[in-house]
């Protein structure tokens, strides 16, 4: 964090192992029941009294199924995990999956806390947030008066920096904004003031801003309780900000495991140097790109799209959303510009006024000079060709009833590309071909792919098209970051092979400085500032940037960029 | 020409609609299911040959004769007809959406053909063969299993019918006893098993296909039409089926067909709810949004692109109106205002409280079978719900997504 920088993680001191420590993994084992091959196959790791500690690791590495194991509320359908799992600290040391249910109730939520991934669905909403706090307490501190109770899950409300919190403690959770969720969740976690803290994903979900409020939050308060944390996250970003030290998970083995300095400056293992090689900020920057700045493919003017909202028996009205208010902007051929901004701030909507599938409602677009507004309906079916979109879900941007070849060669017989079904076929395979897909991609149905597979098969779509824009909306944002880190480099070399022109949209600053010429900063559905991307992340001009440049976890950070450049 | 016919390459992906069949039919409920509608419907398809007053093949001094063929009516040969169509069509090559439309066609030939040409004798004296061969009259003689039409009534010895299921020993045998008219319960169940089946077929296929076309298009159109759609639903909501169809049979009558028509004008709303729900989901997937910008036409985003991927929750509805359809007939006909002559699993059960006394037999066995059918609808449509539905997956592949990570 540039304004406010954390307290350093190599000068804080860790007590040595053996008894201060709050909890041992020992050999811990994780399988399906009736599946020989292991989920999580003999993870060892402790943690300190007091320690962040950092679970690394990309999707269906087994990290949150370590979490829920020591939790014990694993699902039904896996077997009994084996192994040992020590909790120490107050009391005498107990191994957790020797332990029955009731013993084990009565320690989740009293002696471990554990925060979810998704704010939006862990609070109950039919109760308010105070009575969700108090719950907690009642259960696990049954000795406490009524009134004790109520002032010390406002006291909770206080601590994790609710803004109003009196207030809010009568509140429902669907008043509360998921950051503000997620801070009743950590209230919820610390009510009872366990000793070890478990956080899945805490600040996924979250934009970036909130993300480095709620991290230095947890961090202040595990220095306040001298409580120990362990942190799931797939963020090496994140980690160098906060954990003192940091395991590696990889197909539900431990690779690597050390202090949080140690392994992102010297990785020893293969797959921990390519997860940090993989971060935007430490791929191989692209061979620049002549863009034609004279040729002006697109030019948007005080683009405005506001939703009406209805209100009474005859759905009049009464105001409107806002969701992209005078936006302008204009694209040169080959160019590529980043949208940037947190969620809500009307990026995809601007993505898709651009496109017309939401129709705006004031302002203009011009693609060579042509307004698009007064296009017809067969025009603008011509036109589509030109513009193409890439969404962010791989998981529901193709159509599961359709092989890929339909997919791809359905739009080019719309447009009339290519002479017969033979001939498509042949230019879907070299598209296919582009993207680093194979030739038997065709034959197949989406669910048989990866999501970064069907990404690049989204990818193909548009291109098939032979586009002179595209839009990537979020294309990375639900992969892994070494498939992020493939996408980025197709996109890339695509680009200076077809001289495309991306609007790129994301919120992940790192990808907007790896491939972006110039970026668009929005804010509550107005610009906020544009200019090349190397002069806005050196030198932004608005307030709201800064704050968001200031907010990006980076591994670079820890210890300055060329050692981790590594 | 080129490598991308070759077959090997083309067979190794399963479609959508395959994997969901396969889905379905890993649950053993419906495999049972299924196995009994399909009995069911060999039943329906088979019933002269199985139930018949007339001998199947007998020979006189004049040589080989079939009285059954000779009584044949149209309806039945359109049955038998189809069937054949059907297997031939499953053993040609072709897309299986195209096969089916060949079916229909072929059924709608054949219909119109039997219905010109086929007209058995009206006058029906089923004794003649019992008492031909009582007399020694034919060489040989092939009887159906149960030799009894569903309409021969109390002509066997002039007794007073309502007879229970007899023991063994006697050479005029029914299994499942007689009605008060004196008609085999056994044969009258068998030749109902057409009515329900296609009642419920038939009146769910009107139903759906009003559904699909209103509800696709408050979908995709929303705004003004969807609220006119949704009033027009909530109209047809409101009118209670069965005193409807009570008053159009006052009015015009007992007919199957008025029947089918009632039932399927009045069910039809259910479905266009659910189509609705499904494009206005639909049309903000993605997939959706990038055919619309790939400028792909209405028809194809619509019939390709939406259609398809709404149809599984409809045909788990459309599986509990086949059920609901036959219950509907058999309380009509259970109320005595089903079908006059007609053999119907309700007009049975109408008749074992009818007597002063209680007739087990005319209750447990029709009642047995509507139970069962309408179970099997039910356990088929469960089926088909979870194996559509992602978060109901069944087996390791559910706990092995949800899981990892």
């Amino acid at each position: 964090m540039r304004s406010t920088p954390m307290p350093s993680r190599e000068k804080r001191l860790w007590q040595p192992r053996g008894p201060t420590d709050m909890l041992d993994v020992k050999d811990l084992t994780i399988r399906l029941t009736h599946q020989a091959e292991p989920l999580v196959q003999g993870v060892s790791f402790s943690i300190a009294r007091g320690e962040m500690f950092c679970l690394v690791g990309e999707s269906g590495s087994g990290k949150s199924l370590t979490a829920l194991a020591v939790m014990g509320i694993l699902d039904r359908g896996f077997e009994a995990p084996t192994g040992e799992v020590w909790l120490q600290g107050r009391g005498t040391p107990q191994n957790l999956l020797t332990l029955d249910e009731p013993a084990l109730a009565g320690i989740r939520g009293d002696r471990i806390g554990m925060i979810f991934q998704e704010p939006m669905t862990s609070l109950n909403p039919v109760f308010t947030v105070g009575e969700q706090i108090m719950e907690v307490l009642r259960l696990h501190r049954p000795e406490l008066e009524a009134k004790e109770v109520a002032a010390r899950a406002l006291e909770a409300l206080v601590e994790v920096q609710l803004p109003s919190p009196a207030q809010r403690f009568h509140d429902f959770p669907h008043k509360l904004s998921g950051g503000q969720r997620q801070r009743v969740m950590i209230a919820m976690a610390l009510v009872a003031e366990p000793e070890l803290l478990i956080a899945d994903e805490p600040t996924t979900a979250l934009d970036v801003t909130i993300q480095a409020e709620i991290l230095r939050l947890i961090d202040r308060l595990r220095e306040k309780n001298g409580m120990s944390v362990l942190l799931i996250t797939h963020d090496f970003g994140v980690v160098a900000q906060v954990g003192d030290r940091v395991a590696v998970m990889h197909r539900g083995k431990l690779v690597e495991q050390g202090s949080t300095g140690v392994v992102v400056h010297t990785p020893q293992h293969a797959y921990t140097r390519q997860l940090i090689r993989a971060l935007p900020e430490n791929l191989p920057p692209l061979p620049p790109v002549p863009v034609h700045d004279q040729v002006k493919l697109l030019e948007v003017d005080r683009l405005q799209v506001h939703f009406p909202v209805l209100k009474g028996l005859l759905r009049r009205p009464v105001d409107f959303i806002r969701a992209v208010e005078d936006v302008s902007f204009d694209l040169a051929a080959g160019e590529v510009l980043a949208v940037v901004g947190e969620s809500g701030c009307g990026k995809t909507t601007l993505g898709r006024a651009l496109l017309r599938l939401i129709e705006p409602t004031g302002g203009s677009v011009r693609y060579h000079g042509q307004a698009m507004e007064t296009l017809g309906r067969k025009e603008l079916r011509r036109l589509r060709r030109r513009l193409q979109v890439v969404f962010q879900d791989p998981a529901s941007s193709l159509n599961p009833r359709l092989t890929v070849q339909t997919t791809l060669t359905e739009p080019m017989a719309a447009h009339g590309i290519g002479a017969d079904d033979e001939e498509r076929i042949a230019l879907a395979r070299a598209v296919l071909e582009q993207v680093a897909m194979p030739a038997d991609t065709l034959w197949r149905y989406p669910h048989e792919f990866s999501g970064g597979q069907r990404q690049r098969i989204g990818i193909a779509r548009a291109l098939v098209l032979d586009p002179d824009v595209i839009i990537c909306d979020e294309v990375t944002s639900a992969l892994d970051v070494s498939v992020q880190a493939e996408i980025l480099q197709i996109l890339g070399r695509l680009r200076a092979e077809r001289q495309l022109a991306l609007i790129f949209i994301t919120h992940n600053m790192g990808v907007v400085e790896y491939l972006s010429d110039r970026m668009l900063v929005m804010k509550a559905g107005r610009m906020e500032e544009l200019g090349r991307t190397r002069d806005v992340i050196a030198r932004p001009q608005a307030d709201y940037t800064r704050r968001l440049l200031d907010a990006v976890p980076r591994v670079s950070d820890h210890v300055g960029r060329h050692a981790a450049a590594n | 020409m080129t490598e991308w016919t070759e077959p090997a390459e083309r067979v190794s992906s399963p479609t959508f609609s395959r994997r969901i069949l396969s889905e379905v039919l890993l649950r053993w409920g419906a495999r049972l299911g299924l196995a009994w509608i399909g009995l069911l419907t060999l039943i329906a398809v088979f019933a002269p040959l199985l139930a018949n007053s007339h001998p199947l093949l007998l020979r006189t001094a004049e040589g080989w004769s079939s009285p059954m063929l000779r009584f044949l009516g149209p309806a039945d040969a359109t049955l038998l007809g189809a069937f054949a169509l059907a297997v031939l069509l499953r053993l040609l090559p072709g897309r299986p959406l195209a096969r089916f439309l060949g079916w229909l066609a072929g059924l709608g030939i054949l219909a119109a053909v039997s219905f010109a040409l086929i007209s058995p004798p009206s006058l029906v004296v089923f004794e003649q063969y019992r008492e031909a061969q009582a007399e020694g009259a034919y060489l040989q003689v092939i009887r159906a299993p149960i030799p009894y039409s569903a309409k021969d009534y109390l002509r066997d010895f002039a007794n007073t019918g309502l007879e229970p299921p007899r023991g063994s020993g006697d050479d005029r045998r029914h299994w499942f006893g007689t009605d008060e008219n004196g008609a085999d319960v056994l044969s009258r169940m068998i030749h109902a098993t057409r009515i329900a089946l296609s009642i419920g077929f038939i009146a769910t296929g009107i139903a759906l296909m009003i559904g699909i076309v209103l509800g696709g298009l408050m979908g995709y159109f929303s705004g003004i039409v969807d609220m006119l759609g949704m009033r027009l639903v909530e109209i047809f909501e409101a009118i209670p089926t069965l005193f409807l169809l009570l008053t159009f049979v006052a009015f015009f009558g007992r007919s199957l067909y008025l029947m089918m028509l009632i039932i399927g004008l009045t069910s039809w709303s259910g479905y266009a709810r659910y189509v609705r729900a499904e494009f206005l989901r639909l049309r903000q997937q993605d997939f959706v949004q990038g055919a619309i910008a790939s400028g792909l036409s209405l028809r194809s985003i619509l019939f390709r692109h939406m259609l398809p991927n709404g149809m599984a929750p409809i045909l788990v509805a459309a599986s509990f109106g086949v059920a609901s359809a036959i219950l509907a007939e058999a309380t009509l006909s259970f109320l005595g205002l089903g079908l006059v002559d007609d053999p119907s699993w309700g007009q049975t059960l109408n008749q074992a409280v009818q007597s002063s006394t209680f007739n087990w037999w005319l209750a447990a066995f029709p009642g047995g079978a509507i139970f069962l059918t309408v179970f099997a609808y039910n356990l088929i449509g469960e089926a088909l719900r979870d194996a559509v539905d992602p978060h109901a997956q069944s087996g390791k592949a559910a706990v092995a997504t949800k899981g990892a990570d």
